[in-house]
């Protein structure tokens, strides 16, 4: 055979190959969607309480205000970029709603003016009659007589009984701030303050930063002095630039360990064509792992993504095992037939554990499952069948090295203390059952902490704007819309009164802004009809110096609200209220729900009493605890069941019980120190550890499975020795540089992982020897 | 006095183009300003009866009260209207509180009742002699003779026409017209933007009787007696 043809054979192979790579890149790039939503790595609802709390996390009228602060510049330019700011964010769909201060009661559209006597509440006990007129009349003249009738006067004929401004009065929002020029300041008068509400959902990241590029680009714009500096808190806000730290943080880290990998390849196989060759099952990996998701699901998140790239980087051992035990005398593909029992046996394990991710009723880990199978069992194959044919056959052993035998001998010599795996598994049990630290971390939010003088700043305005509290919130499921406003309006009551005895400093509820159907049509029929209404008039504008006709717009406007139907939602399309009672009242296939949202909550026991009744107080923090418990709890029990099937896999595989002990022993160990090293370390643990856990085990796994590979010559020994050292050296430098992350969740994953790869070297050096080889095993030999 | 007048000067457009008018080096009309200002000055606390009358486009004959005016300083004015009916009005700082009996008080913020500024403007910078801080937010004018018997106008006889300088403040008042004799003001009066009036008249004239209905002339005869 010339070398010629195999030479182009092997182009050809390496063209096949990078082509269905590309076209699978390419499938990827059409028809990939990176989803953002957080909530795809919560368990999926199945009560209808946790329903709500789902999109109350990412769409509750709370969590979706983004606080606005501009600063800097003298109080009139802030209060001018304030107007203009607004005005411009008004025009954009990112924003639902936007309230500066400037809208009052002018802001309510023409059309529904004549509502006000609908939705006031002011003549429910007495109608609008002969002496009511006469006393609000009487009061209109002082007003006309007073400073007030500058502003008063335009509004007088027609609404003598000023309802407009009485409804603007009770919408203000609890504790609104005090105003210069028209809009909202802060108490000291040095910042314009602004509430915007988004249309994405809080945890949408992808939606959040195009509104907070939005509020960006408008305030550059819009801005009437150089010198005025934008300020934006709020949940979607910390979402945003959390995010952007991370992918920061993650990106120079992926950098350094890309050059770091390359330049250990390197070293190891002194060969740039080899380094480059070895990084194909990784890329085989990546995209068809990308392809699974994409056809499976359509839209990934992606943290899926970025985290399954740290989860499949672990098939970088699989050429390296490949190159590693190459040696002159044997084809590539002969090495690879002989590295398929522990390799394949050390893939099918890994995937086991990571199919438990599959069941574990959290979609975003489900994918993740998708991702890593594939990309393991892609990379596994093309490893085994297509590499080989790549590569050649070598013309030196890398077990020649004189320094891998020397350590060879060493490693030799090492005592296989059968004291070591029952005193440490003793310790780490002890280790972890003592620890006082709590178990587990369940607050999500701790796996990318805000700074605290962010919080600082967004407790700050949140207090100078009276926004809603975030964790609190009280819900009533409704029949329908009306039954759900009914009760709200009872709420609203009970309320009132804890307002009134300080326990609360305010709430918000759709039922304040719209009464039900039925309230609405009573008050239509209690309005006086025009004769009536202009013989009242007339009895009451006796002897006061009105002049004559000036309230023919207030008899128009009542005799239109004889006519109209009540007010609902849809009706209040395109109002300032359309954004807020949508967020407060939502329709259900199967009724409504209502929601009261709680400003200033001093005493919580106090309203879950007065709430009463078929109210729910939803403690948006505790459920959310509840809810990652709960999926935790799922998820240990899958990978529980993941760790039997994989026993058995193991014993199918190894079937001496011996053989299987001496695999699972230093995994189970390095898994046990792990978790005595963070309980004596007080790290609680996250889902991001127990995912880095599993991780850790099938590396562990797959040492030990090449650890136990009985060496049956010197040569094969020394080359296992050196795959082994260039695997985990490669793994543990990857993860130690994301352990110095200064991002808790990239931490996690690097901390359980490099603690993992050294765990399961030493013990695998230590406890999976099989106990007769090279020289150590002729001299027992002899012995015997 | 300041403190006073901060919300006025944060209203005014360019601040800055009409600093140098304040600062300028005082022009005879300026010296006489000043000499006027220094005379009709009162120390905090001070107390003052007054009669107002308003006229509506809304009413057939203007609403007359009268009452007390109170201005301590500090950055409170109070007005108590003792007739026809009681009522108490604050303005401080940023918002003026009416407060009625039996009733919530009312609260509008200063910001939406411009002529309200105004008054609150110039009824401190006058009582303060603050030339500077009336004439950040005013164009003021003198008429008349401060300093008697010069010109024509009678009896020390004198009008300050005082002019917002902010063109947005301009559209909801027209004009404060100050007018006066030798060390007192006599009325004070709130030209609107949309052409109603209020004239407040100060000391002997909020005593005076009114007739049942009445136009602007009258209120004008009586404080303009003898004024330019």
């Amino acid at each position: 055979m010339s070398a010629s043809p195999s030479i182009r054979r092997r182009a050809l192979l390496l063209a096949v190959w990078l082509l269905l790579l590309a076209a699978g890149g390419l499938f990827v790039q059409q028809k990939l969607v990176v989803g953002g939503d957080l909530r795809l790595f919560m368990p999926s609802p199945r009560t209808d309480a946790q329903r709500l709390l789902m999109t109350e996390l990412g769409e509750g009228p709370a969590s979706r205000l983004l606080l606005v602060a501009i600063e800097g510049a003298r109080p009139d330019a802030l209060a001018d970029t304030s107007k203009r700011f607004a005005a411009a964010l008004r025009t954009r769909s990112e924003f639902a709603a936007v309230a500066n201060g400037e809208q009052g009661a002018e802001a309510v559209p023409e059309r529904l003016l004549p509502y006000r006597y609908l939705l006031t509440d002011r003549f429910d006990a007495a109608p609008l009659g002969g002496a009511r007129l006469r006393e609000e009349l009487q009061a209109r003249v002082r007003d006309l007589g007073s400073p007030a009738g500058a502003m008063l006067e335009e509004w007088i004929p027609r609404d003598p009984t000023l309802e407009a401004l009485a409804l603007a009065e009770r919408w203000q929002p609890a504790g609104e701030p005090s105003r210069i020029d028209d809009v909202w300041f802060d108490r000291a008068g040095t910042r314009a303050l602004l509430v915007v509400e988004t249309s994405a959902a809080a945890f949408d990241p992808d939606r959040q930063r195009d509104a907070m590029a939005a509020l960006e680009t408008a305030f550059a714009q819009e801005r009437t002095d150089p010198k005025a500096t934008l300020v934006v808190s709020g949940p979607g806000a910390f979402s945003v630039l959390m995010r952007a730290r991370t992918e920061r943080e993650a990106s120079w880290i992926g950098s350094v360990d890309s050059v770091a990998m390359i330049l250990l390849l390197l070293l190891a196989y002194r060969s740039l064509g080899l380094t480059a060759l070895a990084a194909l099952p990784l890329a085989s990996a990546g995209i068809a792992g990308m392809v699974a998701v994409t056809a499976w699901y359509g839209t990934v998140h992606g943290i899926t993504l970025a985290f399954g790239f740290t989860l499949i980087g672990v098939v970088q051992d699989y050429p390296v095992h490949l190159l590693s035990h190459r040696h002159p005398g044997e084809s590539a593909l002969a090495t690879a037939r002989a590295l398929w029992a522990p390799l394949g046996t050390g893939i099918a394990s890994t995937c086991i554990a990571y199919l438990s991710f599959l069941f574990s009723g959290v979609p975003g880990l489900a994918q993740l499952a998708v991702f890593t199978i594939t990309g393991l069992a892609v990379a596994g194959f093309s490893t085994r069948y297509v590499l080989p044919r790549l590569v050649g056959t070598p013309v030196r052993d890398v077990g020649d090295s004189r320094w891998l035998a020397s350590l060879s001998e060493r490693i030799a010599r090492l005592p296989r203390p059968r004291w070591l795996a029952p005193v440490l598994a003793a310790a780490c049990i002890v280790a972890i059952a003592a620890s006082p630290s709590p178990f587990w971390d369940d607050q999500l939010g701790n796996l990318t902490p805000v700074p605290a003088p962010l919080l600082k700043r967004d407790a700050d305005l949140r207090d100078e704007l009276g926004t809603p509290d975030l964790r609190y919130l009280l819900v009533i499921e409704g029949r329908d819309t009306s039954d759900a406003l009914t009760r709200s309006a009872a709420l609203d009551r009970a309320l009132d009164g804890l307002v009134t005895s300080g326990a609360l400093q305010g709430y918000d509820s759709a039922s304040r802004y719209l009464p039900t159907p039925d309230v609405q049509l009573r008050r239509r029929a209690a309005l006086p009809d025009r004769a009536t209404l202009e013989r009242d008039l007339g009895a009451a504008l006796q002897g006061l110096p009105f002049r004559a006709g000036v309230f023919e717009a207030f008899v128009a406007d009542i005799e239109a609200a004889r006519a109209l139907p009540p007010l609902d939602a849809a009706t209040l399309k395109g109002t300032p209220l359309e954004a807020r009672i949508g967020s407060l009242l939502r329709e259900r296939a199967n009724g409504a729900i209502a929601l009261t949202t709680l400003t200033g909550v001093r005493d919580l026991a106090a309203v879950q009493r007065g709430a009463g009744e078929g109210v729910t107080l939803l403690d948006l923090k505790g459920a959310t605890e509840g809810l990652v418990a709960a999926q935790r709890t799922h998820i240990v029990r899958s990978l529980l069941v993941a760790s039997i099937v994989l026993v058995v896999v193991i014993w199918i595989a190894l079937r001496r019980g011996e053989r299987v002990y001496r695999v699972l022993l230093p995994m189970t160990l390095t898994t046990l120190a792990i978790l005595a090293i963070f309980r004596l370390a007080g790290i609680p643990l996250n889902l991001f550890h127990l995912i880095s856990l599993v991780l850790a085990a099938g590396l562990g796994l797959d040492y030990a499975l090449f650890f136990e590979r009985a060496g049956e010559d010197e040569a094969e020994h020394r080359r296992t020795l050196h795959a082994l050292l260039v695997c985990s050296a490669a793994t543990l430098l990857v993860f130690f540089i994301l352990a110095l992350s200064s991002i808790p969740v990239l931490r996690a994953i690097g901390t359980t992982v490099a603690i993992g790869v050294a765990g399961n070297f030493v013990l695998g050096l230590l406890l999976a020897r099989p106990p007769f080889r090279g020289r150590d095993a002729r001299r027992e030999g002899r012995s015997v | 006095m300041a403190s006073l007048t901060a919300p006025l000067a944060t209203a005014a457009s360019a601040p800055d183009a009409s600093a140098p008018l304040a600062t300028a080096a005082p022009t005879p009309d300026a010296t006489a300003l000043d000499a006027l200002l220094a005379r009709i000055a009162r120390p905090a606390p001070a107390s003052v009866a007054y009669a107002e009358v308003r006229f509506s486009k809304l009413l057939t004959a203007p609403v007359v009260t009268s009452g007390r005016l109170e201005y301590t300083g500090a950055d409170t004015l109070a007005k108590h209207v003792d007739a026809p009916y009681r009522e108490d009005l604050y303005v401080e700082r940023d918002e003026v509180r009416i407060e009625r009996a039996g009733q919530p008080p009312r609260r509008i913020p200063l910001q939406r009742a411009p002529e309200l500024r105004g008054l609150l403007a110039s009824f401190g910078a006058l009582l303060g002699g603050n030339r500077a801080a009336l004439e950040r937010v005013f164009a003021v004018e003198l008429v008349g003779d401060a300093g008697g018997g010069a010109s024509k106008e009678p009896a020390g006889a004198w009008r300050l026409a005082m002019t917002p300088r902010d063109s947005r403040v301009r559209s909801r008042l027209t004009r404060v017209d100050v007018l006066g004799r030798a060390d007192a003001p006599r009325c004070l009066t709130v030209l609107q933007g949309d052409g109603t009036t209020s004239t407040m008249l100060f000391a002997e004239l909020a005593r005076e009787a009114w007739p049942a209905t009445f136009g602007p002339e009258l209120v004008a005869k009586r404080c303009g007696a003898g004024a330019p």
